[in-house]
C-alpha cells in the first residue's frame, strides 16, 4: 500500500530523515515510535505531499507521492499534531469547509458530516462555536475533519498530544474501529503504551533512521532479557537502590524503580537478597518488557528524553 | 521594591526582544516626525512647486510688481503660457486660464485684468480662478497670492495720494503734501520716504512682518480679488468630497493588511497544513486570499463611498461606473501591498508592524493627510510612487472634476501596474516558502 524507498531530507544542515526504507500494508495499523526530533513528523510530511523529500521516493498505491500529489491526497486522510480548525467556526461549519476542498457531493457531504459527527459524539453540539470546546473534543474534531473523503489511508501525527485519558481511550476505540472497517492507519507517537496497544507493526525511529521494525512481539525478542521487575517507590525501597543495582540496570519511573536484569541475574538469590533488607514481596512485581525498554537498549537513552 | 525592579527589569527584556513593538514605539515615530518635519519644519520646509497660471493683461508698473514678486514665491510654479494640441506655446488669454485650472494642469490661476490698477484707480484689481480639489493647499496659495497682491498697496496708494494732490491742490503745495502724506504712510506703514517720493518698483519687496499683517486687514477693503471657483462649485458637501477617498484607502490599506496577514494564523493553527494535505496547492491558497481580499477592499469602498452619499450628500451615483473602476483598481493596488507585507514577513506581528509604517508613512506621503505640495520636491516624487496617491488622484478625477473613463485611465493604468508588479514580488517571496514551512 505505502512504499518508501530510501528517502533523506535535510533541514540546511541537520538531516531529519535519513535513507529510509518501509512498507506499510494494506489495512495494516502501522505505528512510528520515536522520541521528539526523531523524523516522524517529517515522514508524515512527505507522506502527504507537503514537502518533497532530498532523495528517495514514497508511493501509495502505486502512485508516486511527489509526482501525482494532489490526486494521492484523495486517498489520504491527515490528522495533524495541531488543531487544525476555526475557532470562530461551529463544529458544522469547520466540517463544511475542509469536506468541500475535496469536491464532495453536498449532499454526501452533509451525510458524511452527520455520520462523523455521530462517531465521535460530537454531533449534539454541532451548531456549537469550536471555541467553546473541550480539548478532547477538538482532538475528536480534529480527527473527523480528515475522514470527511472517506481516504483509504489515515495519516496520524501524534493525534492524543495533551488529551485527558478519557478522550485518549475514545481516539483509540475510534481509531482501531476504523483499522477494523479496513483503514491503513500510519500512527506516530513517543508514548510506547500507545504503538503496543494500537499498533500491529511497529518502526522505532531515531535520528532519521528507523532502528527497528516488526510486531511487538517480535521486537521485544530482540531484548537481552525476558521481564523487568518494577518496586514500587518508598523511602525502604530509595535507601536500597545501591542493592538492586547489583542485579542489572535501575531505571527511575514517577512512581517505581524498573530493574533491567544483567546477565546471570537469579530470581531466588534476589529474592532473598530483598528480604534481607526488609522489602516486602508485595512492592515488587515481575513484568513483560516494554517498547521503552527495547529503546533504551538500542540507543542508549529513554523515549522521553 | 526588589520584585517591582526584578519584574520591571523583565518587563524592557520582553519588549526589547519583541522587535515589531520596538519598531513601532521608535522607527515609526521616527519615520512620521521625518516626513512632518519635511513638510513643516526645517528651511527648506513649506509648499514648493504648486501650478498657479498668470496673465497679466495690465500695462501699469504694479501689474508687472504683482507679476515678477509671483515669480519669487518658492511656492508657486508660475506658467504664463501653454502648449496648444498642435504643440505650438501660446499666452494664455481669459478663457484659455481657466480651461487650464479646470483640467487640472493649475491648481489656481491670477488673472491681472486691464484694469488692474490705472491712472485713475484708487486700488487693485484682480481675478482669482481656483480649483479647491484640495482645501488646505489652496488655502496656503490664496494667502500668498494675497500677501503678492498686499505688499504692492503702500507704493500704490502713495502714488495714488500724490496724483489727487497735484490735480487737487497744484504742484508746489502738492510738494508739501507729499512730504506731509510720506512722513505719515512711513509712521504708519513703515515703508521707506524715499520709496514714497520716488517710487522704484525694483525697491519694492515682499514683507511677510507684522506691520504687513496689519496693513493687509486695512487693505483688503480697498484690493479686490474677484474669485471664482471653476470646480466642484456644484457639490453639496466639498469637503466630504474631496475626504471620502484619502480615509476610504487608507482603511482600505489596514483592513487588507489584517486579512493578508491571516495567512500567519492559519499556518500557526495548522490549518493551513490541512488545507495544503487536501487537494489544495500553494498557488491555489494565494489565490484565494487574493480574490478574497479584493472583494473584501471592493466591499469595503462601496461601503465607504455610499456612507458618504447617505450623510454627507457625496454624489457617487453620477459617475459610478467610473468610480467602480477605481474602487477595483485602488482594491487591486492594495491588496497586492497587503500580499507583499505579508509576504516579506515572518510572522503576524512582523507584518503588522511593518504594514502601520508602510501605511502611515503612505498615507502621510502619498497626500491623504496634507497636499503633497506641501512636501520637498524628492518626497513629492516618491509621493507618486505610492498606492494612496493615485487612489485618491483618481478618486478626486471621478467625484471631484466628475471625468469620463478617458480621463482616469492613467490613475487606473498606474494603480493596475502597482498591483501586478507587487504581486508578482510577492509571490517569488510566497515561493521561497518560509510561510508553508
Amino acid at each position: 500500500m505505502i512504499k518508501i524507498l530510501q528517502i533523506t531530507k535535510k533541514y540546511s544542515t541537520v538531516t531529519a530523515l535519513d535513507a529510509v526504507t518501509l512498507e506499510v500494508q494494506r489495512q495494516e495499523f502501522f505505528g512510528l515510535l520515536g522520541p521528539n526530533g526523531a523524523g516522524k513528523t517529517t515522514l508524515m510530511n512527505l507522506l502527504v505531499g507537503y514537502f518533497n523529500p532530498d532523495g528517495g521516493t514514497i508511493t501509495i498505491d502505486g502512485d508516486n507521492v511527489t509526482q501525482d500529489t494532489l490526486e494521492i491526497r484523495k486517498k489520504i486522510g491527515f490528522v495533524p499534531q495541531s488543531l487544525a480548525l476555526y475557532d470562530e467556526l461551529t463544529a458544522q461549519e469547520n466540517l463544511e469547509v475542509f469536506g468541500q476542498l475535496f469536491d464532495i457531493p453536498r449532499k454526501l457531504l452533509k451525510q458524511r458530516i452527520e455520520e462523523q459527527l455521530n462517531a465521535v459524539e460530537l454531533y449534539e453540539r454541532r451548531k456549537d462555536k469550536v471555541k467553546t470546546f473541550s480539548g478532547g473534543m477538538k482532538r475528536r474534531l480534529n480527527m473527523i475533519a480528515s475522514l470527511l473523503h472517506d481516504p483509504k489511508v489515515l495519516l496520524c501525527d501524534e493525534p492524543t498530544v495533551g488529551v485527558d485519558p478519557q478522550s485518549r481511550n475514545a481516539i483509540f476505540d475510534f481509531l482501531t474501529s476504523l483499522n477494523k472497517q479496513g483503514k491503513t492507519i500510519v500512527y506516530t507517537t513517543h508514548y510506547m503504551e500507545e504503538a503496543e496497544r494500537l499498533c500491529s507493526r511497529i518502526g522505532i525511529i531515531d535520528h532519521g533512521k528507523i532502528i527497528a521494525l516488526g510486531t511487538v512481539d517480535k521486537l521485544l525478542e530482540k531484548l537481552t532479557y525476558e521481564e523487568t521487575i518494577a518496586i514500587i517507590k518508598n523511602p525502604s525501597t530509595a535507601n536500597n537502590r545501591a542493592a538492586f543495582e547489583t542485579f542489572g540496570t535501575l531505571l527511575e519511573e514517577d512512581d517505581h524503580y524498573e530493574l533491567k536484569p544483567a546477565e546471570g541475574f537469579l530470581l531466588s538469590k534476589f529474592f532473598a537478597d530483598i528480604e534481607k533488607q526488609g522489602i516486602k514481596y508485595s512492592w515488587v512485581e515481575l513484568q513483560r518488557p516494554t517498547l521503552e525498554a527495547l529503546f533504551l537498549q538500542l540507543t542508549g537513552r529513554r523515549l522521553r528524553d | 521594591m526588589k520584585q517591582v525592579y526584578r519584574l520591571f527589569k523583565s518587563s524592557y527584556r520582553i519588549f526589547w526582544n519583541d522587535k515589531v513593538s520596538v519598531a513601532l514605539t521608535f522607527i515609526v515615530p521616527l519615520v512620521l516626525m521625518t516626513i512632518f518635519g519635511a513638510v513643516f519644519g526645517g528651511s527648506d520646509s513649506g509648499p514648493q512647486g504648486i501650478r498657479i497660471a498668470v496673465l497679466n493683461q495690465s500695462t501699469s508698473p504694479v501689474a508687472k510688481s504683482i507679476e515678477s514678486s509671483l515669480d519669487t514665491i518658492k511656492a508657486f510654479h508660475v506658467i504664463k503660457s501653454f502648449k496648444t494640441d498642435s504643440g505650438k506655446t501660446v499666452i494664455f488669454d481669459t478663457l484659455s486660464i481657466q480651461e487650464y485650472v479646470r483640467n487640472e494642469k493649475a491648481a489656481a490661476a491670477l488673472v491681472l485684468p486691464p484694469d488692474t490698477y490705472a491712472d485713475t484707480s484708487v486700488g487693485l484689481y484682480v481675478k482669482f480662478y481656483f480649483d479647491p480639489k484640495n482645501d488646505m493647499e489652496m488655502q496656503t496659495v490664496r494667502g500668498l497670492i494675497q500677501q503678492a497682491v498686499f505688499s504692492q498697496f503702500p507704493s500704490v496708494m502713495a502714488q495714488s495720494g500724490l496724483r489727487q494732490a497735484e490735480r487737487y491742490l497744484g504742484i508746489k503745495p502738492g510738494s508739501a503734501f507729499n512730504r506731509n502724506m510720506a512722513s505719515l504712510i512711513h509712521k504708519y506703514f513703515k515703508v521707506d520716504t524715499n520709496i514714497i517720493l520716488h517710487p522704484s518698483l525694483s525697491n519694492l519687496r515682499i514683507t511677510n512682518n507684522d506691520s504687513a499683517r496689519g496693513n493687509a486687514n486695512f487693505l483688503n477693503n480697498i484690493v479686490r480679488i474677484e474669485n471664482q471657483q471653476l470646480v466642484g462649485k456644484e457639490m453639496k458637501n466639498q469637503w466630504a468630497t474631496r475626504s471620502v477617498g484619502g480615509w476610504g484607502i487608507m482603511f482600505l490599506m489596514f483592513t487588507l493588511t489584517a486579512t493578508s496577514s491571516s495567512l500567519f494564523d492559519e499556518r500557526r493553527s495548522g490549518v493551513l497544513m490541512r488545507m495544503l494535505t487536501s487537494p489544495v496547492s500553494r498557488t491555489h491558497i494565494l489565490w484565494n486570499k487574493y480574490i478574497f481580499n479584493m472583494s473584501l477592499g471592493i466591499i469595503q469602498l462601496l461601503f465607504m463611498f455610499v456612507f458618504g452619499w447617505l450623510m454627507f450628500q457625496v454624489d457617487i451615483f453620477s459617475n459610478f461606473l467610473n468610480l467602480m473602476l477605481v474602487i477595483i483598481a485602488a482594491s487591486v493596488a492594495c491588496t497586492a501591498l497587503g500580499m507583499l507585507i505579508a509576504a516579506f514577513s515572518q510572522t503576524r506581528q512582523q507584518a503588522n508592524g511593518l504594514g502601520t509604517l508602510l501605511i502611515l508613512s503612505m498615507s502621510a506621503i502619498g497626500g491623504a493627510w496634507f497636499p503633497t505640495s506641501f512636501m520637498p520636491s524628492t518626497v513629492q516624487f516618491f509621493s507618486k510612487l505610492t498606492v494612496v496617491y493615485w487612489a485618491m488622484e483618481g478618486f478626486l478625477e471621478v467625484l471631484w472634476r466628475g471625468v469620463g473613463f478617458i480621463s482616469i485611465l492613467p490613475d487606473l493604468a498606474i494603480l493596475f501596474g502597482i498591483g501586478a508588479l507587487l504581486n508578482i514580488v510577492s509571490v517569488r517571496q510566497f515561493r521561497k516558502g518560509h510561510i508553508f514551512d
